[in-house]
């Protein structure tokens, strides 16, 4: 279902303007004596519960920024402090 | 006459039965894979002990959503075996489980709209070929030949510049799957249990045990998660991470309209397939919001990209109308291969995820393998290269081209 | 037939005839006429055959609750006769007719209903198997109801579209909504107001019942003349709304009026909050051949009257369940129709007012009745009347039966909109439980009769919509709370399921369009599908193009009846978007066009050039029709030739931590740049995979230049940014690549040209190559010169702003002419890069395959790890990896059948890999391949085989394993 995310920057637009850059997983791990396994895990294996998880989104048709929201994708929302 | 009669007074496909508190297999999900496992367990290897578990009702997943497209011209060898073989089985499950399901075998045709294009049919076509399937490159000429409906001149925004075509694939009826599955399964005292949802999945000492449901514990010796796009959610509560990314896939129908377009046509450069169903609808999807997702709602923006895309190359179809859109789940792997695996982070876990768009087509085959990995406890030769160990060592199946950017499926 | 008399109610004009063709005869309506209302006052009362069994159906409802009333016009099929307005000269055909609509060939099909019980086609025709063809074909056949006729016309109802904001949107333009819009623009908010029909006024339109002394129908006229006159009101009448989708975006089409901007259009309007004021229906009543022409809900043979000015019949007995029954027996008694008895399946709660009127006018009033069975085929004849307790019945004549088990709510925008709704054991319909934020009801769908409590409830809405959109309006919410506190609330409602003593082999309709029967519902009960979903696909309920409408609350009520759940849990099916069904071309408006033109387009057009779509540009393949392009590529390499590169994507990066980006993103050590010279590099992903190439220049400190390949030009900055994310880095980073054209000029003369048009020394001291310079051409054109061999020859890459570009191209084929020079395009330029061994990302390279298979690992920084270079993990892995494909050139045998491109490499049974570009070369003198093979094929000097099969006749090529790079290995071409 159509939804609308906040960008930081330009405020609430709709979401075909975005990229969605997935799932936080903080930081690069430093890459001295990091295991392949651990670098893979890294880049592509992900736990997604049907809970708000903090995600990165790109708004491309905008202002470029990448930034993170808190988005579930059990209502497939943007949560938002206050609704 | 008692033939006759059976077929005026039709009795239940499936009994409902009685929730025991120990099974020696347990299936989340009713859905093709899950109930055909089960078919399979219980047909093939006298394993009758058999719970599949379903949240909602038998079919509510991708497997009551699909638009049930079948074909085996995969972009990988491993793939067109697997695929080819699950072609051939429609006509014994038709037979075994007495139910019609509706194979229309109408044959695929993709357009391909750049030569680029061109060449990675070449190259389907070839595997195809090469292993004794039937597929071939057309010209735009012989494409509207078997599609008077396409617009092969140059107005189109992507002109169409060859096809493949591969007679063996068609359509059938999602839902006759699933209940003829259904059926079949219970015949063989596999137990149906619809209304049940896992909640939580027991383990003790690095073994699952059982489930706990919202109507009580099930205890198990073998667990097989076969949830299609809610796989992953299952595996978050025993703390599994995966390559999986659930999305949701729209598909719509126009209303019913007699028959025009004999063959199920798809093309990459404007995301769209469209068959037209024995009821004489239009079905057509493919288009996948981007973002991970566990609801079932369709888009306007999608809805609306369909007609666009479709009245581009098929103009014929621009006074009719849209009558229904709706969504399921998609779990994309990066390589577009699902995950099939045994003992996976615990011992008698069976995985069964990551069908993405190509569930339907293999649902059965993969139940017949999968019944036979929980069997055997051992992978068989056909489904192993699905292994989730590919991901931790970088090599990808290739059943898509396109290399993933940022993790998630997002190509 | 004639009209009725005027009336302040009818929406005609009868001075104004429109002639039409209806199945080959001349007929006639007025204008306002519907094809519905036309054809009705015509006399045309079967409209189609139904779809299993063939029977004749006729008018049902007027805003297009099923197929009964499609019709062909003017070869378009499935147009809807209710909602579609005439229009002079229009060719109407019935549909789904074999011989006429009155007389059908199949309808024969009918007789052998027992033999077809719900989902019978799933136990039949399967064996044996050879038979199922046959039987497809046949099923394929009778399915379906319109025939598209072939057409190659691209034309379309209008290229537009429209896109609205609004504070508060509002779904009905009944009295509920009306009120509503009035309400929330009194806080000076931007509102939208949309209604399905023609005119504003909901119920109210064609009802003369005096209400504080002032016909219905005309307060509907007065609110309607407020709205208009409401300055931050916009009205959108004949505008259906096909979803209110996530966040309360209203999504619609507006069938415009004559001499409109188009002849319909799609609508979004993205709103702060929405009100959702659909109204109400009839439910239809189940019943045996409730589906005979004639039988219809009230409300139709009403507005045919009231609207239309078309008596609907002679004789008509009344069937309902709510008060809008009594009142129609009223009201088309008094337009000349002679009602037989009124009965009403409740047997008690009526309005007391009417039901004093009926008794004034003579009707005969049957409180506690319904209607068991309808009489007559083509036509109603009569009707048996039941009591509710199954006690008695009664036949009756009549020629219009006008049934109904009570209303029920409109609830289709509530169901997109995913408000949670409950059955109302009080007013027996499906009501919201739970409404999503910022959506609001209102109006007769909440159960509400009274029309002063529906405006109330409409008010209250608008204005709690209004103040969720961002006005206070608390005072004025508390008193339109209070006034629908004190207004009458929701009425009780009828709870029949279906007729009293419905049997076995009955033919009781649950949904006309699928021929779905009561007894279908209880053998898709029996056979184990006894929830509604599951019903509703094994037995197609709700699955045809009225979709919901007729049989959506009836299913959930008789499976709850067959279950023997209480009616507190009864549960229905989705309603699914489009709630009403948009024509394809109408949803698509202007359509797609999402390719860009280069600078350079019109220049190259003028030339001969073929275009193709590449990424996001059309860009010109081929300067002839030998798709080989051997002059092309001849040109090139023995003389000169120009190519538009403007695609190709051009940035610049700059601030103090600029270099850290680039460190981290390419693979090579990007310390290492220098000014004037350009710095070949590549990107990778996480996997290794190649996704870029390109060149970086520093152009001042902290400040560079680069270059990307074209397919990665729109993704360059999200991807730099995206990989340093965390990192909270300084710098900019700005595409030009529309900004700046870019023409690649090459080949052995492509000095002798670009001096005649600059002074720059371009001699290899001054000008190397890998150089690059900032030279001025022609009358001043400031231009980045890179000189870069791609396609393996002297070459000069020349990026200028894209307005000079036409001008630079002209300055260049001037000064080329003596020489010769000839543009080429991207096959060319292909077949030129391939003889060299470059390699275009995504052609030679794919998701199997890293960097170092591709043989490009030399570019890789093995060393370092501080920079935590995209991919460096991966590429560390891979390189102890066997089993992987790798690039290798092969040197291509001779063969009557060339491979192609994507043709296979076999060994034995096994597919070891693919190539990925081949040509026979002019240049080399045989054909060369680039392939992706497994590492034990990769071997130099080892032989492979090709496999091709395009068209089902396989040959198999040799070929030898050779380094991929064919030309100018040494790369002294480059740099002559
Ligand atoms: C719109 C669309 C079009 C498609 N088109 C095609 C096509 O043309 N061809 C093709 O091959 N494939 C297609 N697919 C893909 C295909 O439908 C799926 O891959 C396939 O149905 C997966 O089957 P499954 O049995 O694994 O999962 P599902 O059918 O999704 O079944 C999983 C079941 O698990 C249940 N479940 C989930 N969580 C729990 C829990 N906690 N407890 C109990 N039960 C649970 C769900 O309710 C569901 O019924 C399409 C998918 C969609 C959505
Ligand atoms: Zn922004």
């Amino acid at each position: 279902m159509t939804f609308m995310l906040t960008c930081p920057i330009c405020g609430r637009r709709e979401l075909h303007e975005f990229l969605c850059g997935g799932q936080e997983r903080g930081p690069r791990p430093p890459q001295e004596g990091l295991s392949a396994e651990a670098h893979f895990r890294y880049a592509q294996f992900r736990s997604i519960p049907p809970a708000p998880q903090p995600e990165w989104w790109y708004h491309g048709q905008g202002c470029g920024v990448w930034f993170k929201a808190t988005r579930n994708p059990a209502t497939n929302r943007e949560e938002r402090p206050g609704g | 006459m008692a033939m006759l009669r059976d077929y005026l007074r039709p009795t239940r496909l499936w009994a409902p039965a009685p929730i025991k508190p120990h099974y020696q297999v347990v299936i989340i999900g009713g859905g093709i894979h899950g109930l055909a496992t089960a078919y399979f367990l219980a047909k093939t290897h006298g394993i009758r002990d058999v719970a599949v578990l379903e949240r909602h009702y038998i079919g509510f997943g991708g497997s009551g959503r699909n638009t049930a497209i079948v074909r085996a011209n995969q972009r990988t060898a491993a793939s067109v075996r697997l695929y080819d073989e699950g072609l051939k089985l429609w006509p014994v499950l038709v037979d075994e489980l007495d139910f019609n399901l509706m194979f229309f075998n109408s044959g695929n045709l993709n357009l391909a709209h750049s030569e680029a294009a061109v060449a990675a049919f070449r190259m389907a076509i070839g595997t195809a070929n090469f292993l004794g399937i039937r597929s071939e490159l057309l010209d735009p000429l012989q494409c509207r030949e078997l599609i008077p409906a396409l617009d092969i001149s140059d107005r189109p925004e992507h002109p169409i510049q060859a096809g493949m075509y591969h007679p063996p694939g068609g359509t059938l009826r999602h839902d006759a799957v699933v209940w003829a599955l259904a059926k079949g399964a219970a015949a063989h005292g596999v137990h149906i249990h619809q209304g049940v949802e896992v909640t939580g999945i027991d383990t003790d000492g690095g073994r699952v045990t059982g489930v706990q449901t919202n109507r009580g514990a099930l205890q198990c010796r073998q667990l097989g998660i076969m949830a299609g796009g809610y796989g992953t959610a299952l595996c978050t509560l025993i703390g599994l991470e995966l390559p999986v990314h659930p999305l949701t896939i729209q598909a719509m129908v126009t209303q019913p309209l007699k028959p025009f377009l004999n063959h199920v046509v798809s093309s990459g450069a404007y995301h769209v397939y469209a068959t037209q169903t024995l009821k004489g609808e239009i079905a057509t999807g493919a288009h996948m919001d981007p973002q991970v997702n566990y609801t079932t709602d369709p888009t306007a923006r999608y809805f609306k990209h369909q007609a666009e895309a479709l009245t581009d190359f098929m103009p014929v179809l621009k006074d009719v109308k849209f009558m229904r859109t709706w969504a399921g789940l998609a779990d994309m792997t990066p390589d577009m291969a699902p995950i099939m695996d045994a003992n996976v982070g615990f011992d008698g876990l069976y995985l069964d995820v990551g069908w993405g768009y190509f569930g339907f087509k293999a649902g059965p085959i993969a139940g017949k393998y999968l019944a036979e990995m929980i069997a055997r406890d051992q992978i068989p030769e056909i489904i192993s290269p699905f292994g989730l160990g590919r991901f931790l060592e970088n090599r990808y199946a290739g059943e898509t081209a396109g290399a993933m950017k940022y993790g998630h499926w997002d190509s | 037939m004639a009209r009725l008399p005027a009336s302040p109610t009818q929406r005609i004009d009868p001075s104004r005839p429109i002639r039409f063709r209806y199945w080959g005869g001349e007929a006639e309506g007025v204008a306002g006429d519907t094809v519905a209302s036309a054809l009705y006052a015509a006399g045309v009362r079967v409209f189609s055959r139904s779809l299993k069994y063939h029977r004749p159906r006729g008018l049902y409802g007027l805003d297009g609750e099923s197929a009964n009333t499609f019709v062909a016009i003017d070869g378009v099929p499935n147009e809807a006769a209710e909602t579609t307005l005439l229009r002079p000269g229009m060719a109407i055909a019935a549909q789904n007719v074999r011989g006429s609509p009155e007389r059908d060939l199949y309808g024969i099909l009918d007789r052998f209903d027992g033999l077809m019980p719900a989902g019978f086609y799933y136990r039949l025709f399967h064996r044996p198997a050879r038979l199922w063809p046959f039987f497809q074909e046949r099923l394929r056949a009778m399915a379906g109801v319109g025939v598209l006729q072939p057409s190659g016309s691209r034309e379309r109802p209008g290229r537009f579209e429209r896109y609205l904001n609004a504070e508060v949107a509002v779904v009905g333009g009944g009295p509920a909504g009306m009120a509503a819009a009035l309400a929330a623009a009194e806080g000076g908010g931007r509102v939208c107001l949309f209604e399905r029909r023609l005119h504003l006024g909901g119920h109210l339109d064609w009802r003369t019942r005096l209400v504080d002394g002032q016909p219905l129908h005309r307060r509907a006229t007065e609110l309607a003349a407020r709205v208009a006159a409401c300055p931050n009101i916009r009205v959108f009448t004949h505008a259906p709304v096909t979803g209110v989708w996530g966040e309360n975006l209203v999504t619609g089409f507006l069938i415009c009026p004559e001499g409109g901007i188009a002849r319909e259009y799609h609508y979004e309007c993205r709103a702060r909050s929405v009100v959702v004021a659909s109204g109400c229906t009839e439910r239809p009543l189940v019943f045996e051949h409730n589906d005979r022409p004639g039988v219809m809900p009230a409300t139709t043979a009403w507005r045919l009257a009231a609207s239309y000015g078309v008596l609907p019949g002679r004789r008509a007995v009344f069937a309902g369940g709510d008060d809008s029954s009594l009142e129609a027996a009223i009201e088309l008694a008094g337009y000349g129709v002679e009602v037989a008895a009124v009965a009403d399946a409740r047997a008690e709660g009526h309005d007391p007012e009417l039901v004093a009127a009926i008794g004034e006018a003579g009707i005969r009033f049957l409180p506690g009745w319904t209607a068991g069975a309808a009489r007559g085929t083509n036509r109603v004849t009569g009707v048996e009347l039941r009591r509710i307790d199954g006690g008695r019945a009664e036949e009756l004549r009549c020629d219009l039966l006008l049934a109904n088990a009570g209303l029920q709510s409109l609830i289709g925008p509530l169901s997109t909109l995913k408000a949670q709704l409950g059955y109302c054991t009080r007013t027996g319909m499906f009501q919201p439980t739970r409404l999503p934020e910022r959506a609001f009801v209102a109006g007769s769908m909440l159960g509400l009769r009274d029309v002063a409590a529906i405006e109330a409830s409409g008010r209250l809405a608008g204005l709690e919509a209004a103040a969720a959109a961002g006005w206070d309006a608390e005072s004025q919410i508390r008193e339109a709370r209070d006034a629908v506190r004190n207004a009458p609330g929701p009425a009780a409602g009828c709870f029949l399921a279906c007729a009293p003593g419905i049997g076995r082999g009955a033919k009781a309709f649950v949904d006309f369009d699928e021929d779905g029967s009561y007894k279908n519902v209880v053998e898709s009960a029996q056979q184990g599908f006894d929830v509604p979903e599951l019903a509703k696909r094994f037995g197609g309920f709700g699955l045809g193009p009225g979709q919901y409408h007729v049989p959506g609350q009836n299913l959930a009520m008789i499976m709850a009846a067959l279950a023997g759940t209480p009616l507190d849990q009864l549960s229905g099916t989705t309603v699914r978007p489009p709630l009403v069904p948009p024509r394809l071309a109408t949803l698509a408006g202007p359509g797609l066009a999402v390719h860009k033109e280069t600078p350079l387009h019109d220049a190259q057009a003028a030339l001969g050039a073929i275009f193709r779509n590449a990424g996001a540009w059309h860009r010109a393949r081929y300067f002839s029709t030998d798709l080989s392009c051997r002059e092309e590529i001849r040109n090139v390499r023995a003389n000169v030739g120009v190519l538009d590169s403007s695609p190709l994507g051009k940035f610049r990066i700059y601030g103090p931590d600029a270099q850290k980006a680039l460190q981290r993103v390419y693979v090579s050590d990007m310390s290492k740049t220098k000014p004037g010279r350009c710095k070949y590099s590549a990107m990778c992903n996480d996997t290794g995979n190649l996704m870029d190439d390109g060149v970086v220049v520093e152009i001042g400190p902290g400040d560079y230049y680069f270059t990307t390949s074209s397919a990665r030009a729109g993704a360059t900055v999200e991807w730099f940014r995206y990989h340093t994310r965390h990192d909270g880095w300084e710098y900019q980073l700005v595409n030009l690549t529309d900004t700046l054209g870019s023409l690649n000029l090459a080949g052995p003369n492509a000095r002798k040209v670009l001096a005649k048009i600059t002074d720059a020394d371009l001699s290899n001291a001054a000008f190397p190559y890998m150089g690059y310079r900032e030279i001025v051409v022609g009358d001043g054109v400031p231009v980045r010169c890179l000189r870069l061999g791609f396609v393996g020859e002297l070459s000069y890459e020349l990026h200028a702003p894209s307005s000079y570009c036409g001008y630079l191209w002209d300055l260049i084929m001037a000064a080329g002419a003596e020489f010769g020079i000839r543009p080429f395009g991207l096959e060319a330029q292909s077949c030129l890069r391939a003889e060299k061994g470059h390699v275009i990302i995504g052609t030679e390279s794919e998701q199997r395959v890293t960097l170092t298979d591709i043989g490009m690992g030399f570019l890789w920084d093995s060393k370092d790890t501080a920079s935590k270079k995209v991919g460096a993990p991966a590429l560390r892995h891979a390189s102890g990896q066997t089993d992987r494909l790798k690039l290798v050139g092969l040197r291509i045998d001779q063969a009557e059948r060339r491979p192609e491109d994507g043709d296979i490499v076999i060994d034995g049974t096994e597919v070891v890999g693919y190539l990925c570009t081949t040509r026979m070369s002019e240049t080399l003198g045989w054909q060369y391949g680039l392939a992706l093979i497994t590492d034990r094929h990769a071997p130099e000097g080892g032989t492979v085989q090709i496999y091709s099969n395009p068209r089902g006749t396989p040959s198999v090529t040799h070929g030898t394993v050779v380094a991929p790079h064919f030309y100018d290995p040494e790369g002294a071409r480059l740099r002559a």
